[in-house]
């Protein structure tokens, strides 16, 4: 069984400090510079002064890291990042490049019977 | 006045709109659709699908189009992109049929 990519982990790969604030920019897709922007200001200003840390040591403690090879490339981490906020919209991608695909395939298909149908007609012609 | 309203405001932000803000959105969050894990593993397997596809069509439709001039490929949204993609390999060979 795999990793499930709808979970958080923590991204240890590219963390400054626990890997807290890279792991909520890779779940949510957001610049990890703004979250951790965000996180620092919000500590700092003391509108969150009790809760932003300790919210950060808590999940520090309790997510696990993320699996090396979760993804196998930049595109499918943006994949299920779309999957993970709307995972309708995902599918619904997915079965548009479906539906292309037939298209494409369709053009393919036309090509070559109306070459041949062209084909025939100049064999025809040559009777 | 002055002396009530300022803790009044301080009060109300902190303790009712703070905490009706954070409810709100953890309300919304556990609302969103969720995909079961074996709805997970088949959204994979058809994306991946998807893609091998398109790798192939877009060969197909090279040596479609280089055996016959008159032949327009059908432009898709990815069809130019995915050149610069045929060098790297951004699958893995295990998951490849």
């Amino acid at each position: 069984m795999t990793a499930s990519r709808t979970n958080f982990y923590l991204d240890k790969q590219n963390a400054k400090f626990k890997g807290v604030c890279s792991g909520i920019a890779d779940y949510t897709g957001v610049d990890v510079m703004w979250i951790r922007v965000a996180a620092v200001l919000l500590t700092i200003s003391g509108v969150g002064m009790p809760w932003v840390p300790l919210a950060y040591m808590l999940i520090a403690w309790m997510a696990t890291a993320r699996p090396i090879g979760l993804y196998q490339s930049d595109e499918d981490a943006k994949f299920w990042q779309g999957v993970r906020s709307n995972p309708r919209r995902s599918t619904a991608e997915v079965r548009s490049k479906f539906r292309d695909l037939d298209r494409r395939l369709a053009d393919i298909e036309l090509h070559y019977t109306s070459r041949n149908r062209q084909l025939a007609d100049e064999i025809d012609s040559l009777r | 006045m002055e002396g009530v309203a300022v803790p009044f405001v301080l009060f109300v932000s902190l303790f009712i709109a703070l905490p009706w803000l954070i409810l709100h959105y953890v309300t919304k969050w556990k609302q969103a659709p969720k995909i079961t894990h074996e709805d997970e593993q088949l959204l994979d397997e058809l994306h991946m699908l998807a893609r091998r596809l398109e790798d192939r069509l877009h060969t197909v439709e090279r040596i479609v189009a280089a055996d016959n001039p008159n032949f327009k490929p059908g432009l898709s949204q990815s069809e130019w992109r995915s050149e610069s993609r045929l060098g790297q390999h951004d699958y893995s060979l295990d998951r490849r049929n």
